[in-house]
């Protein structure tokens, strides 16, 4: 179309035919693009004996940019250049994410795995000293001691959570919103904070000395906003037409809660539950300050208790080859419970919710 | 047309019906749920009012230098001094180390995982930040000691040696060990799953319709992140932000390993191997400290407490403002 | 109200659950305005209209539903046998055990069985001391769906399809044994098949209960009920009722100009 009509704006119309792909050898692209600058790159780094760290920063990354920008061109034209920058950077920092975790992920298990053997289960820290072969003594009291501890907790704050989720969704009280709120707040309490405010209330007063109940005491904060977000959030999912049709029946709502409402919001409560005790499992300032810890079996929470974190803590403080092995092990340990809690939480979202299923079937 | 209700009568006087409990266990279920919401709102109250209530003696006798001063003294007892502003400073300094150094990282992995991976991939992705949030700070501190140290002083060497003429990146100390730098990227390791979550939520909850429609006009894919997805979801990503900032706040253990406490405040040499933190230096005092510098390190936790819980607030409140369907 | 001369005609049978100057509110919102209904004993009463008139929430008014709506509001009575449900110190929950409430969209509870669905009721009003397995075969045979379950019931509700599980929520509320049953577009939700099933229920119901039925479709409200009442809210005033009388008089014999639109069809 050559003469400009009326109706048009005087913008020239694109002149590129929007079927004429411009270059259309993909895996010749696909070369350039990923495999020849990682090569190239290697090479001089290798060559020149340069830092690896420079070599990834300054000749890598822009000779990757350079070339996904090309091929970018020849496949879009000139928007293809932003794109590729674009995905070239989205990918790099993504990957950064991943070898991050992988590093921890890596050094905790084959580090970790040097300390671990059945003994190491077993034992305790009694007699052991940061230069004691690691032969001998384990991380079975602190595991106990972990159990009671956060056992104690999940005890007391679970049904506390259950109970808020019910209030922010059960009730039509119009604080609702600011308590919402609050409750959210309450997920940035420093932990040191939480331990600190035990610490000074009931052990700096005297009031008692340093005991595992009062660790419970100091995680009851941190644990609270997981638990009543994520069961609240599943509560939520349960749809209000069985709620009602369960009123409708002529239920007290406390029958229509736990008969109807709690089942089909399970999976979600155990998820919830899960994730609590993932979030405060590893938490060590709060212990510190309130438990402190101890090298023998501890299994009455009124004493002076053995923790993980407060393990890792203990071995890591006192910076020997023997002891920080000893840390490496207790967090792999530490990283299996997360672990088992984790997959746990996935398996028991993984039947469908409630609703799903009721919509399927309409 | 006449109206429908044309009949001369008055409107009777309105009644207000609420679904009030009637039976007893009733009013016990719904009694026990308030009681749990008073319980929530008196804890964090109570954490607050003893706090306040134990650190006002020293808040009142260091007035305002205890957050600008840089002295800590218990050693006369006839004139203590408690100071926390190396530490105040040094947390705020490595909070936003790590934020700026998580914020790249976490909204990429959003982007990746919402918009540029298959699904399957997404799902791995997925799995991978979900996992790095679960793993616990002790962890994450050791493995900076004994894995991550090396590596990042290498890294601080490297900025020393290349861009040393920028104040940032000076050194006169010598050591690159335990700086500012090293503990913001191990808080940056740890806000990075909390920033991406939020940020994902938030990119999988815009209007695809909206990004479809720029597409369809033409647009790119960077266009399209830059003008569409950024400025649509920047109040949601902010939130996310100040979240991880409150954590990177809080963050105790991991950065009592990694970080050189010390009382001289470093304003900006990130790379100098002394800092501080405010949590780190309650577990590292308050083993051994007097009654009165007890009182004063909960002075400090309260200042942190209160920081903390203003930065948390006002991410819930924008957070909540991006996401006007979660009402 | 002027328009109700058809009321006339029903005068002389027993009522059984009326309303008197009905008014509603959504927080500010007057949305029904004096709403006197009467529903005889055994009869079925279609409630008809375009939508957002207020029928399903005046529905909701009759077993105390609407309350669970927060900044609901209301003025009138709603007399059952000769009682007013709004009487201070009436327990909503015993309300609801005499008037049954059959939901637009099904609502089986996903989380039981067929046969747990059917007593559900029972056992969430905490009723002790009754025969199972005589109340499951007879409410699922008067809701008329015991031969296609009867050797499935202990499979969960989920796994039957749309139209059968409204029938098993008819069930449900029949299992309770309530004097009426309250049914708000109980087949906007299924295929043709299943409503003339659902249609038919209701038919052999009426033998038995009271019954009032929410419902978009003429042709459903002219087969299933014996009066009908026209709901219309116009121009931000509340909802009313313009018409209300026999389903013959109201279809065929309109007095109301505006229901012989509605009904033929003009508008809504």
């Amino acid at each position: 179309m050559s003469e400009q009509q009326t109706a048009t704006t005087s913008l020239p119309r694109p002149d590129q035919s929007p079927w004429q792909v411009r270059d259309s050898r993909k895996t010749r692209n696909l070369v350039l693009a990923s495999v020849l600058p990682a090569i190239v790159s290697a090479a001089i780094a290798l060559g020149m004996n340069i830092d690896a760290t420079i070599a990834m920063l300054l000749i890598f990354v822009p000779l990757q940019l350079v070339s996904a920008g090309f091929v970018g061109y020849r496949i879009f034209g000139r928007k293809g250049i932003a794109d590729a920058s674009l995905v070239i950077f989205t990918i790099f920092f993504s990957a950064l994410v991943g070898v991050l975790l992988f590093s921890v992920l890596f050094s905790v298990i084959t580090e970790g795995a040097k300390a671990i053997s059945p003994q190491f289960f077993l034992q305790n820290n009694v007699y052991i000293t940061s230069t004691t072969s690691l032969e001998y003594g384990g991380v079975g009291h602190a595991v106990l001691g972990t159990f009671i501890i956060v056992g104690l907790t999940t005890l007391v704050t679970v049904p506390l959570g259950i109970a808020l989720a019910v209030y922010l969704t059960e009730t039509p009280s119009k604080a609702r919103g600011a308590v919402r709120t609050l409750v959210q707040a309450m997920s940035g309490l420093p932990s040191v904070v939480a331990g600190l405010f035990v610490y000074a209330a009931l052990i700096s007063t005297g009031f008692t000395k340093y005991a595992g109940w009062l660790g419970s005491l100091a995680l009851i904060p941190l644990m609270l906003p997981t638990i009543t977000r994520v069961a609240e959030e599943a509560l939520r999912l349960v749809p209000v037409e069985l709620r009602n049709g369960a009123l409708a029946l002529g239920a007290p709502s406390y029958r229509a809660f736990f008969q109807v409402t709690l089942p089909a919001a399970k999976s979600g409560i155990i998820t919830a539950v899960l994730l609590g005790i993932a979030r405060i499992i590893g938490e060590t300032a709060p212990l510190l300050l309130t438990v402190n810890y101890a090298n023998n079996t501890v299994l009455n929470p009124l004493e002076s208790m053995a923790a993980l974190p407060t393990y890792i803590y203990q071995n890591l403080d006192s910076a020997n080859d023997t002891s920080l092995q000893r840390a490496w092990g207790a967090a792999l340990v530490v990283l299996i419970f997360v672990g088992i809690i984790f997959t746990a939480a996935r398996l028991a979202t993984r039947p469908k919710t409630a609703k799903q299923k009721v919509d399927k079937n309409v | 047309m006449s109206s429908v209700s044309e009949s001369s009568k008055p409107v009777p006087a309105k009644r207000k019906l609420a679904a009030k409990p009637h039976l007893v266990q009733d009013k016990v279920f719904f009694g026990v749920a308030r009681a749990a919401a008073v319980g929530a709102v008196g804890i964090v109250g109570l954490i607050l009012a003893y706090l306040l209530f134990m650190s006002w003696e020293t808040l009142a006798k260091q007035g305002f230098n205890f957050i600008f001063g840089s002295q800590w003294t218990a050693a006369d007892p006839e004139n203590m001094i408690f100071q926390i502003g190396p530490m105040l400073w040094g947390s705020l300094l490595i909070a936003f180390n790590g934020v700026i150094l998580a914020v790249p990282m976490a909204i990429a992995a959003a982007y990746f995982i919402e918009f540029l991976a298959t699904s399957r991939i997404a799902k791995i992705a997925t799995t991978v930040v979900d996992l790095l949030a679960a793993i616990p700070s002790i962890v994450i501190g050791l493995w900076g000691v004994g894995v991550f140290t090396p590596v990042a002083a290498h890294w601080a060497e490297l900025l020393n040696q290349n861009l040393g003429f920028l104040p940032l990146f000076k050194n006169e100390a010598g050591s690159f060990v335990g700086s500012p730098f090293i503990a913001g990227w191990i808080v940056a390791v740890m806000i990075v799953p909390i920033i991406t979550s939020v940020t994902r939520e938030i990119f999988s909850q815009l209007d695809r319709d909206v990004i479809n429609a720029a597409t369809a006009l033409g647009a790119s894919r960077s266009s399209t992140f830059m003008k569409v997805i950024l400025p649509t979801s920047s109040g949601g990503i902010v939130g996310g932000v100040l979240l991880g900032l409150g954590r990177a706040l809080g963050e105790t253990v991991a950065i009592f390993f990694v970080l050189n406490l010390s009382f001289e405040i470093n304003w900006v040499d990130v790379i100098e191997g002394r800092g501080g933190s405010i949590a780190s230096m309650i577990v590292a005092f308050f083993g051994a400290a007097t009654p009165e510098e007890v009182k004063a390190l909960i002075a400090a936790g309260l200042v942190l407490f209160v920081i903390t819980l203003l930065i948390n607030w006002l991410a819930a409140v924008i957070v909540a403002k991006a996401q006007p369907w979660r009402k | 109200m002027s328009d109700l001369s058809n009321a006339a005609n029903l005068s002389t049978i027993e009522a059984h659950l009326r309303s008197e100057d009905v008014n509603v509110w959504f927080g500010e919102r007057h949305v029904l305005r004096d709403v006197s209904l009467t529903f005889p004993v055994n009869q079925v009463t279609a409630l008809i209209g375009p939508s957002g008139c207020g029928k399903s929430t005046f529905l909701r008014t009759l077993n105390r539903m609407h309350e669970l709506i927060p900044s609901a509001g209301f003025a009138g009575r709603i007399l059952l046998d000769g009682e007013d449900i709004y009487e201070p110190g009436v327990d909503p929950t015993n309300v609801r055990l005499k008037i049954g409430m059959v939901f637009q969209k099904p609502n089986p509870f996903p989380t039981m069985s067929i046969k747990e669905n059917v007593l559900s009721g029972l056992k969430l009003s905490g009723r002790r001391g009754y025969d199972a397995t005589e109340i499951v075969e007879t409410s699922l045979r008067r809701a008329s769906i015991w031969n296609e379950v009867k050797d499935r019931l202990g499979d969960p509700a989920t796994s039957l399809s749309g139209g059968q599980q409204q029938r098993l929520c008819i069930a449900r509320s029949l299992a309770m044994n309530p004097e009426v049953i309250l049914m708000d577009e109980p087949c906007s939700a299924l295929d043709p098949g299943s409503t003339r099933r659902i249609e038919e229920t209701i038919e052999e119901l009426s033998e038995t209960m009271t019954i009032v039925i929410v419902t978009h479709n003429m042709q459903q409200a002219q087969r299933v009920s014996h009066q009908t009442a026209f709901f219309l809210a116009e121009d931000g005033n509340p909802g009313g009722v313009v018409e209300f009388g026999k389903t013959e008089d109201v279809f065929n014999n309109p007095i109301d100009l505006r229901t012989n639109d509605y009904v033929n069809g003009h508008f809504g």
